[in-house]
Order: C-alpha cells, then structure tokens, then sequence
C-alpha cells in the first residue's frame, strides 16, 4: 500500500470523470465530479461525445460505502485490530461509514464504553465515520437488557449481541419492544445453538467428507423463523419495532426474510461478500467463485471430481461463523441481493491475530478480515452477471443507510454542494491481496495471494481525504 | 538418513512410482499407487516372516511417533513397524484438549523437528491437524488418524486384509459393508475412498443419526465413485461379502444420536443370526477396539470368518511399507 495521505482537504479542482452510480437518485452513467475545498461542487452526467470511451469497466465513481457490520477490537483485543487500524481498512476498502460491534472487552453495554471508543475514533485524526452498536443483554450475556435507553442517548445506532445470537426468545421479544421505543433495530446473528455446538463447516457434502463436524442449515433458518414470530408479536403492540438479521447465508433463511416481508413485517437483512463469492468447497482446497462452482442445474459441482482442488485442505482463514456455505447457498444470496430481499452487504469484517488461526481448523477462532476486499469480490460478483452493478452499490451505500434510518447523517449520494462522501474506484485494474496491501492489522482473509480487479484510488468522508492511492 | 545402499537387494521393490512425500489423505491416491503400496507389504510380509524380522532400510532415520489421542494399537503398530525397518524411534504421549492445549502444535512440530526427526507420525482429535504439521515440518508426516477425518494407514490394512480373503485378490463388485457409527469414523472415511477406488460394491449402514452426512457425499458419488447409504442392516448384510463393524461410543447416547447401547446391539449388532443373510464366507473385520456385545456379538468376533487379529498383523506389514515409501520418496526429492 502506498503511503496514507495526509488528512486534509483535497487541493481545489480536483475533477475525476468517470462512471458514476448514484442509487439516492437512481442515476448511473459517465459523469465528472469537481471537488472544490472538500466539497463536491458540481456533479455533472454527461452524454453524447463527452461520455465516448467512459465505462462501467473504468473508474467508477462512488457514493462512500457503509458497513453495518465490522468488529474492530477496541477495547481489548487491540493486537487484533484497533480502531485506527480499523478506520484505516474501511477506508483503503471505500467505506467512509463503518458500524463497529459491540462483542468487546469490555462489551459495549453502557454509555462509558461508547465515549470510549468515540475518544478513540476523534483521536485518529480519520474522517471515516464510526458508528456503533450496543450489546442488547449485559455483557453480552444474554440474560438482562443491557442500559439500552442510556446507550440511545449516547448515539448508539443499533442493538447486537452479535457473535451469538439473543437465545432466549423472552429477552429476544423484549429487546424487539424496547428498542422500537427508542427508534432502534435490534440486529441478531441468526443461530441456533443447540444445534451448532462445536460447528466447524457448514453441514453437508464438504463436511462430511473432511471430517469436519456440521453446522446445519437448520440452526439458521429456525432461528431466523423464530426471529420473525417474535417480531410479529411485538409490532402488534409497537409498531417502531424493527427488527435486522445480519450475515444471513442460506437459501432457507432468506426465503424466511422473503416472506416476512411480503406480510410486511419491519425486517432487513444482510448478506457478507465471503458468504456471496465463497464456498465450503474452498475449505477442501478448491478456488473458484461460488458461481464457478455451480453446474448447470444450479446444484453445487464437485470439486473432487473435476480437479478443482488445487490449494491445501483446512485453511483457517476459510472459519467463519456462520460458515461458508454450498455454491446454491450463495447463489440464493446474490439471487436475494437482486430481488430485494437482502438490504445491504455487510463485511462482518472480523480481524484476528496469527496467534489466534495459526492452529487446528477446529480450534480457530471464527472470522474473515473483510473490509478491504468487499468491494473487489463484490464487482467480481457483478463481472460475472451474478448482480447489477447499480444494485450491488444500492446494497453497499442507501440499503444499509436505510437499515440506520438515516441516523448520524448517513445519507450516501453524490449530491453537489455538499462535503464530498465518494469513493473513486478503478475497475481496469488489479491488486494483489498480500498481507503488507492489507491496512488492517487482521490478515486472515482466504483470499491472500488472489488478484482481485478494483483498486481504490481515492476515498473521501465528509469532504476529507481518508485514503489516496496516489 | 538411509541411502539406496541400506536397501536389502532384491527383498523390497524400489519406490519408483511413488511421488508423496507425505501421507495425509487417501483421497488423491491412484490405483497404481494404491497398488504399489500392497506390493510392498507383501515384502514386508515376508520380512516379518524372516527369524529376526528387522531389515536396515530405515537405519539412522529419526521417526517420532506424536500421538495427541490415547491408543495403544495404532501407537505400537507404527512403534513396531518403524522399528523392523531399522529407525530410531521417538514416542510422544502428548496431552490436549482445545480448552488448555498449552504449546501450540505448530511450535511442538517445529521442537520435534529441531531434535532431529525425519519422519513425524501424528494422531490428533482435530480433523486436518496432519496438514498443520506437514505446513511447518521439513521431513514427512504419515498421519495416523487425524479427528473424523481419515486413517489412511488403518483403510490400506484393511483393503490389504481384505484381498488376502477374496479369491484373486480382487475387490471388483464384491459388496463390502462398514456397519455402525460413520459420522465419527475417520475409519469409514477413509475406506469409503479406498475401497471405491478398488471398484468394490461399498454400502454404508448405521441408524440415521450416524450417518449424518454420508447421503449428501453417496449423491456427489465423488470423483464418480458410487456408494449406498442405508439404515436398513438386513438389506445392507444380504449377500455381503465383506463387513466391517464400526465401534459404538458411549458418548453418543449423551449427545442424543441413539437411545441406547442395548437398542444398538438390538438393532445393528452384528451377530450370528443377522450373518446368515451374508454371503456364507462373508469376511468380518472390526479395527478395534471393539465393543463386544454392542457393535459385534463375542462369537463374531473369534468365527473363524473374523479376521480381526489378520489386521492388527497386516497393519505393522502396511506401516512398514508407507513408512518406506514415504522414506523413498524424500530420497527422490533429495531428502527436501
């Protein structure tokens, strides 16, 4: 990685042209941004010879991309990550609004360890914009609501327990109602415990084949049915109740998601990259896209049959929670990203120490760093037909500012006249992902040593520069 | 280390087609390969039929033997065979649980490998640790039985066994039964890849609950490779000409997966009445430690159609001729 820019305003009369994707104001096509003193001055869509030559396949030019979901370690796991670093891998990944999880040491679950980490984030001297969830039970527990109205108060933009799921569907219905008084989601990892006791892979062919024990279907889609009971219960009575499955990665589950809102029910989800590019079969040393991966009847191929094994077994960085999942698993998330169902792409980004995966595939700790390869795995979702380019940037930019209901200012778009949040991507290009490309301290990601097309060249947050390639 | 010279002339084939520096797995191994490796154990056979049964092919090659689970038959087997061939042996009982695992395996393999080992066979309750090992470790790694996931030297001694018991020593069409707890088997794994591979008529049975899994991998049919998944041990027994019964834990009861030892042995023993629908010289193996009465009735086990004990021999014979082929093949790769 080049060195990190100075933070600082862009010189006057920056102008990049490009191919620009709005999804606020449902526009896409060749277009020129003029930033003057951070602010995005004039956005102009061009046409007829002014536009010749201007693709898609270029530079892209982007609203900045929010993550609902990224773990950044601090306080207490800083060998892990620490929010400079974190800031600094949202930003080398396009991302000017990040959603950090509560699952710290100590848990986010009163307002001191908010104004903890918010010190932390005004420190960094990053314009990225960091916004946090609290713990929905104490601790994290899973046993009493942690001090939600306190939290509120202190600016938190979602309850999550995420990590595991809320198990008691008591507590569960109770965080649903007193959360939607506060104008928040709850925002639950969709599990069933009893079901994924000492999980290492999604149950299935791969699995069984490795030895590796399942991690079934089931405890996914039942929690998420669960979920959604509840939640109809509980919007009878509050009607602000909202509830949002994070990192959903089965046909099952979506197809829950699908129906609930078709009742019309306050539910969203997201999906991950690793869940929509990824399979299990990587686990067993295949390295295709999950949509290489499909046969021609949509069923998952089999990578011991056609020589697609080509790596070592049992990687470490390929354990995540949930698991990768089957080749149609993922299809059906991509088929859900297209059709609505899924609201936003989410990274889950999770960073760990060597320390920490350099064991037994069994033994590792869960998760996938994420945030500087979402949006190259996403366009190669794209390249491959698998989603509409416009779309996918729905789903990385307004679908998860919708999920936040436009909390803190979120509002993606390329709007002149104000601070420039835009994040300017060249497509012709590609980068190799090595640990020394990584910002994040985390360099767990399966696809280290892959060339991945979309290299970010400039990402601006709140009319600064948060990262220049340049 | 040996060299060529150390080989005793004209008793054991040159390893020429043999190019693993590890063994793993037995999913990638080639007939030929598969082929080569019985051919040796006949040798070594013969060896162990000598007076003094030791030969010096592995003379000065430093084998430690890590085993992170408790066991005796396959510890000692691999002590034995190692030892026949001449190596200088190490054994390490090490402790481990996921929880308070201490040292990691990664830095105990590097240790081992710092004091000079050459050769490194490793059990572990993880499956896929064995890859872990042959990661960071500069000699060879023969696993030897890694979690649920394989035991390739235990599915070689039976597909040896089973040979030596079928007239023309051939596996082609002839239905073999592994009977039990699949689900935790690295035994069954590993045999359902060698005995497909062999063209043998492979049929999987236990109560649902244990075969979890084995529906999915019979439907892929891997690289073509066809097998039945049952719950119905009457027709998996019918005309059988092999079965292998698969040990029952107690654990499992705990988990949920079965009411209980006595409805197993109900149910799926394998007992002299449940023979009678077999082929009448069906082979019975078991790769111990058995239950007897649970998973095989006691008069099973010592019919004169068991050959349990047949395997525990063929398994020193088998572990001396991967330990040589593996040795071989490091010489050909100039001991890299």
């Amino acid at each position: 990685m080049s060195e990190p820019a100075r933070v600082g305003d862009v010189a006057d009369g920056l102008v990049i042209r490009g191919w620009a994707v709005d999804p606020e104001s449902g526009r896409e096509g060749a277009a020129e941004a003029t930033i003057h003193d951070g602010i995005l001055t004039r956005m102009t869509w061009l046409t007829g010879t002014a536009a010749q030559g201007i693709e898609p396949g270029g530079i892209l030019i982007l609203p900045g991309l929010v993550d609902l979901h990224a773990h950044f370690r601090e306080p207490g796991n800083e060998d892990a990550e620490t929010i400079v670093t974190g800031m600094a891998a949202a930003a080398h990944g396009g991302f000017t609004t990040a959603c950090l999880m509560p699952n710290t040491t100590p848990a986010i679950d009163e307002a001191s360890v908010v104004a903890l980490v918010r010190g932390a984030t005004a420190a960094s001297g990053s314009p990225v914009r960091v916004l946090i969830h609290g713990a929905v039970t104490a601790g994290r527990k899973g046993d009493t609501l942690s001090a939600m109205g306190e939290l509120a108060d202190a600016g938190v933009v979602g309850f999550s327990d995420d990590g595991a799921p809320v198990r008691s569907a008591s507590i569960l219905r109770n965080a649903l109602a007193y959360a939607g008084a506060l104008g928040l989601p709850v925002i639950d990892h969709p599990e069933d415990p009893s079901l994924t006791e000492g999980a290492e892979a999604s149950e299935g062919y791969v699995a069984t084949v490795l030895g590796l024990k399942g991690w079934p279907v089931a405890a996914e889609a039942g929690s998420v049915a669960r979920s959604i009971a509840i939640l109809a219960d509980v919007v009878r009575d509050v009607p602000a109740a909202r509830l949002h499955l994070t990192h959903v990665s089965t046909a099952a589950a979506l197809d829950h998601v699908r129906a609930a809102k078709a009742a019309g029910l306050p539910v969203t989800c997201d999906v991950t990259p690793h869940h929509l590019s990824l399979t299990d079969e990587w686990i067993a040393g295949a390295r295709r896209w999950a949509w290489q991966a499909l046969d021609a009847q949509g069923r998952a191929r089999d990578p011991w049959a056609d020589g697609a094994l080509v790596a070592p077994p049992f990687d470490t960085s390929l354990r995540v929670n949930p698991p990768l999942r089957s080749a149609p698993d993922a299809a059906a998330c991509l088929a859900a990203l297209r059709d609505g169902t899924a609201d936003a792409i989410a990274t889950d980004h999770a960073p760990h120490t060597e320390v920490d995966k350099h064991v037994e595939f069994g033994w590792a700790i869960n998760g996938i760093s994420g945030l500087e390869t979402a949006l190259p795995v996403v366009l190669a979702a794209v390249a491959a037909g698998g989603l509409p380019l416009a779309r996918a940037i729905e789903a990385l930019t307004t679908g998860p500012a919708s999920v936040l209901a436009g909390r803190d200012g979120v509002r993606p778009g390329l709007r002149a006249g104000e601070p420039a949040d835009l994040v300017v991507v060249d497509t012709g290009t590609s980068w190799t992902v090595t640990a020394e490309a990584l910002a994040s301290k985390g360099k767990n990601t399966p696809l280290l040593g892959r060339s991945l097309r979309g290299v970010v060249r400039l990402t601006l947050a709140g009319g600064r520069v948060a990262y220049t390639a340049d | 280390m040996s060299t060529g010279a150390d080989r005793p002339q004209g008793a054991i084939p040159a390893p020429v087609h043999w190019a693993h520096r590890h063994l793993l797995d037995v999913d990638a191994l080639t007939r030929p390969e598969i082929d080569l490796v019985m051919r040796t154990t006949d040798e070594m056979r013969d060896v162990l039929a000598r007076p003094i049964p030791k030969v010096p092919a592995l003379r000065g090659v430093a084998v430690t033997i890590l085993f992170y689970e408790a066991s005796t038959r396959t510890r000692v087997s691999f002590e034995v065979a190692a030892k026949n061939l001449s190596a200088d042996v190490v054994n390490i009982a090490a402790a481990s649980s996921s929880v308070s695992k201490g040292e990691s395996l990664v830095d105990t393999v590097r240790t081992i490998e710092a004091l000079g080992a050459d050769m490194l066979v490793m059990r572990h309750p993880a499956s896929g640790a064995p890859y872990l090992a042959a990661e960071v470790f500069g000699g060879s790694v023969l696993n030897g039985g890694d979690g649920w996931h394989a035991h390739p030297s235990q599915a070689l001694l039976d597909l040896y066994t089973i040979r030596s018991r079928l007239p023309g020593g051939s596996l082609e069409g002839r239905k073999i039964v592994i009977l039990g707890d699949v689900l935790h088997s690295r035994v069954a794994r590993s045999n359902v890849w060698t005995l497909t591979a062999m063209g043998a008529d492979l049929w999987i049975c236990g109560p649902t609950t244990l075969l979890r899994g084995f529906e999915a991998w019979a439907a892929h049919g891997a690289a073509g490779r066809r097998f039945t998944v049952t719950s119905d041990v009457d027709a998996a027994l019918r005309d059988a000409d092999v079965v292998m019964a698969l040990r029952i834990q107690k654990e499992r009861m705990a988990s949920g997966l079965l009411p209980s030892l006595r409805e197993y042995a109900a149910r799926y023993g394998l007992t002299k009445a449940r023979l009678r629908a077999a082929n009448p010289d069906c082979v019975v193996m078991h790769p111990g430690p058995m239950n007897e009465g649970v998973e095989i009735a006691a008069d099973v086990a010592v019919d004169p159609r068991s050959v349990i004990t047949t395997q525990v021999t063929n398994g020193v014979a088998v572990r001396m001729a991967l330990l040589y082929l593996l040795a071989g093949a490091r010489h050909a790769e100039g001991g890299s």
